[in-house]
């Protein structure tokens, strides 16, 4: 209860600081006016509900409101094409993930240049993938699935989210560092694919540790391998283990700015979101709804995109190639 | 079992629950009415509020919201023949008419009391029969789904009117215009004319609008000016109680089909409506009456689109998946508040879950009281006069078009489809199969295409072998169209019948 007090406290007294900022002598100064937070997905999605929580802490740190504009369609594109062609004044940023942002000019042509448009502000979490299997299948670890697919390509069905998305690309990935061979069946959605390796409908799919936690629990699922270099669970391995090393199979949420943006503009920004991750309420909110908070500053990340844009390039060359 | 479901009974009686439940049902109401918006945006605005409220206070509000935006979105259809949503497509078809004839309160009346009985009919189904309908749920999978779609196509293909040539071309144009953007499995670009804001495909609300509401304003327009001034609609009379127990029938019958299309992830609500319609044409011993203000219309599409509600809880609450995007929100709802849905929430906090689909039930009592009371309000809206409503009417269809996307491109698009609907009603076409194929299209293109990749491309051997439900729907598909056919056919042959395509919206 405490907790509610204290939000609702912190949230009237932004109100109250927000309009006096706005009449005050200090409206010259940037904000001045609410900022757009457009995302380029549906509503009701990880997107939304992590803009949710961010949009309504942030307000604290940069004395406006911060207020989310959906704009889903063309896989991400539409989105992502209209802050392309924003003002870059700072009053309208982009809130996507690095599969829309840095694989998808590598397989169409795109109405824009997300290196050469776009710089970044803050990647506010990630989350790790983790391949699953139902718990009374053959496969006991990843090694035998992998020989499985290798050994009869095609066989072994895999239910993703949809084309060069989150499980699609790590899977493709994993394929590509251990030549093996999945059939890829697409599903609408992290959740439809975990109820299809359900069902029984296919044999394996991916799913992030937050969504996995109940038919974990349930013992429904048997969890193969996590990505990154550490263990997420004690008895699994980690992609590096299986030789899969670097930035693969990590879904990065991240807030990207039109390149032109003023630079002072940008370090405010920059610094609202670093002081947004330190922000007791905003880590009590993000908790509850099983997404962790896993700040890096806008440099950072900007130096992992232009890496993620030359692994993606050989990853579609190596696909499509085929 | 028995103890968790008397302890749920417990929990759920507080008065803080219906408060905001009440809250989420008015706000729900209000939203959903509004084109454009949806219920689901409505939920997730509101979603981070839940998470400051107490889990029996946060959900039941959530639901509310969730609940009345369903309702909310056939008063504009009955009104002034704009349908928010998919869903009150087929609420459009007499509703409106209904309001034409001075009868707007009567028609939100039977939307009302049909919307509640299909929802809390289907609510205590799924509570009851909450383990086998989560077994059923795991039986469908995308090639029964595909069947099921082709099967529905067929119905709507079926049962189109008196011209079936007529019928088909719209259906296939409206498949046509559903294959328009990036194509769902392999990615690549059709029918765009190098258009990036086709890219995504044609946006389905400016569609709806457009073929719907545009046709009837240049209607009211078009009529001569004496027309226009006796045009100031009534408010027309309450329900009574013997027309009511006329629709009864009917709403059992779409309360069935609606429990039935929900159990299959990926149907919704708009095919449940057109199938609890078009049983219930089907059924009717005088079906010319559809379509020109027959309450039992209105009854039939509101109650099977509000049944489908309660299966559609069954795979989040069972397995912790959720189906769609709204079932989404609620799973953040339930695991902010600690309660991870799943096999073992109804082990470890069964009673929560118990009080919430007991909430759910009781919620529906709340909602007959709001919703009566509030109906004279909303029909009053209309009673305005014509010169004031017409231009109220273009606005929100403008305006609805835009805002869901907030696409300039939108409104051309609603152009579009205005001239569409325009044309076809001057050529005497009925727009519903068109709208029936384009919504169906899509999702049967998906589910086929992930069938063929199921089966590696040897679709009929994995039909044969594997997925003996898919057969029996493929087998019966074309009997089921062929007796509905037979049947609409042999009772639209007297000659009055000739009126129906032309007062059809």
């Amino acid at each position: 209860m405490s907790f509610t007090k204290r939000l609702l406290l912190k949230a009237v007294a932004t109100t109250v600081l927000a309009a006096g900022m706005a009449g005050g002598a200090a409206a010259a100064d940037y904000p001045e006016k609410p900022i757009q937070l457009v995302i380029p997905l549906g509503a009701g999605g990880s997107h939304d509900l992590n803009a949710r929580v961010m949009t309504s802490v942030i307000p604290q740190y940069l004395n406006q409101a911060m207020i989310v504009q959906l704009s889903p369609g063309a896989s991400g594109q539409k989105g992502t094409n209209e802050v392309a062609n924003a003002e870059a004044d700072g009053y309208t940023l982009l809130f996507t993930h690095n599969y829309i942002d840095q694989l998808q000019q590598h397989v169409e042509n795109l109405p824009y240049n997300p290196l050469e448009d776009f710089v970044t502000v803050a990647r506010t979490n990630f989350a790790p993938i983790a391949i699953v299997v139902q718990a009374d299948s053959p496969y006991q670890s990843a090694e035998e699935l992998f020989a499985a697919a290798k050994e009869s390509p095609g066989k072994v069905s895999m239910a993703h989210s949809g084309n060069w998305g989150a499980l699609f690309v790590p899977a493709a990935q994993l394929m590509q560092a251990n030549d093996f061979q999945l059939n890829l069946v697409p599903y609408k959605g992290g959740g439809p694919a975990m109820q299809a390796l359900l069902s029984g409908d296919v044999d394996v799919t991916m799913g992030f540790p937050s969504t996995l936690a109940g038919q974990i629990a349930a013992g429904k699922v048997r969890v193969l391998a996590t990505a990154g270099d550490e263990r997420i669970y004690p008895e699994v391995p980690s992609f590096s283990e299986l030789g899969v090393g670097g930035d693969v199979g990590f879904m990065h949420r991240v807030v990207l700015a039109p390149k032109d943006i003023p630079e002072d503009r940008l370090a405010t920004l920059r610094e609202a979101f670093g002081k947004l991750n330190d922000d007791k309420t905003y880590q009590r909110m993000m908790s509850r709804m099983g997404e962790n908070i896993d700040y890096l500053g806008g440099e950072d990340y900007d130096s992992m995109r232009k890496d993620q844009a030359v692994a993606y390039k050989s990853l579609v060359d190596m696909i499509t190639g085929q | 079992m028995i103890e968790q479901f008397l302890a749920g009974f417990d929990m759920a009686l507080r008065v803080d629950t219906f408060v905001m439940a009440s809250v989420g049902l008015f706000a729900g109401m209000l939203i959903g009415a509004l084109p454009g918006f949806t219920t689901l945006m409505a939920m997730a605005i509101l979603l981070p509020v839940s998470f400051l409220l107490d889990p029996l206070v946060g959900i039941p509000f959530l639901l509310g919201i969730y609940k009345g935006g369903i309702f909310g979105g056939s008063i504009p259809a009955i009104l002034v023949s704009m349908p928010g949503t998919g869903a009150a497509i087929a609420t459009t078809y007499d509703g409106y008419q209904l309001t034409k004839k001075g009868q707007s309160r009567k028609a939100l009346d039977v939307a009302l009391f049909s919307s509640l009985i299909g929802d809390t009919s289907s609510d205590i189904f799924t509570l009851l029969m909450i383990f086998p309908i989560a077994y059923l749920v795991m039986q469908f999978g995308p090639p029964e789904l595909a069947a099921i779609l082709l099967l529905s196509l067929v119905v709507v293909a079926s049962t189109a009117g008196r011209n079936p040539i007529k019928g088909l071309l719209m259906m296939a144009i409206g498949l046509w215009f559903s294959m328009v953007g990036t194509d769902p499995i392999g990615g690549v670009e059709r029918f765009t004319f190098g258009l990036f804001e086709l890219k995504s495909g044609i946006p389905l609300l400016p569609m709806l609008i457009g073929v719907f509401a545009i046709p009837e304003i240049v209607n009211v327009l078009s009529a001569n000016s004496s027309k226009l001034k006796n045009a100031t609609r009534v408010l027309g009379e309450r329900l009574k109680f013997a027309e009511f127990k006329r629709c009864l029938r009917t709403i059992g019958r779409s309360t069935v089909i609606g429990t039935g299309i929900g159990i299959v992830p990926g149907l919704g609500q708009v095919v449940a409506a057109m199938m609890g319609y078009t049983a219930a044409k089907n059924a009717s011993p005088n079906p010319e009456n559809f379509g020109k203000g027959e309450l039992e219309g209105v009854a039939a599409a509101e109650a099977a689109n509000n049944a489908v509600n309660g299966p559609t809880m069954v795979p989040l609450l069972t397995l912790g998946i959720p189906g769609d995007n709204v079932t989404a929100i609620l799973l953040g709802a339930f695991v902010a508040q600690g309660l991870r849905p799943g096999p073992e929430l109804f082990e470890t906090q069964g009673s929560i879950v118990f009080a919430i689909l007991i909430i759910m039930v009781l919620a529906n009592a709340l909602f007959l009281i709001i919703g009566y009371l509030a109906i004279p309000f909303f029909a009053r809206s209309v009673s305005i006069k014509s010169s004031l409503l017409i231009p109220l009417v273009v606005m929100f269809a403008v305006a609805g078009s835009y805002v869901f996307r907030s696409d300039v491109f939108d409104i051309l698009m609603l152009a579009f489809f205005g001239l569409f609907g325009v044309i076809a009603r001057f050529g005497k076409f009925d727009v519903m199969p068109m709208v029936m194929g384009f919504i169906l299209g899509e999702p049967l293109e998906y589910a086929f295409g992930q069938t063929l990749a199921m089966s590696e491309g040897n679709i009929i051997a994995f039909a044969l072998t594997e997925r003996p439900a898919m057969l029996a729907i493929l087998v019966l598909t074309p009997i089921i169209g062929f007796m509905l056919w037979r049947s609409v056919n042999k009772k639209q042959t007297q000659p009055e019948a000739t009126e129906l395509i032309e007062n059809s919206p």
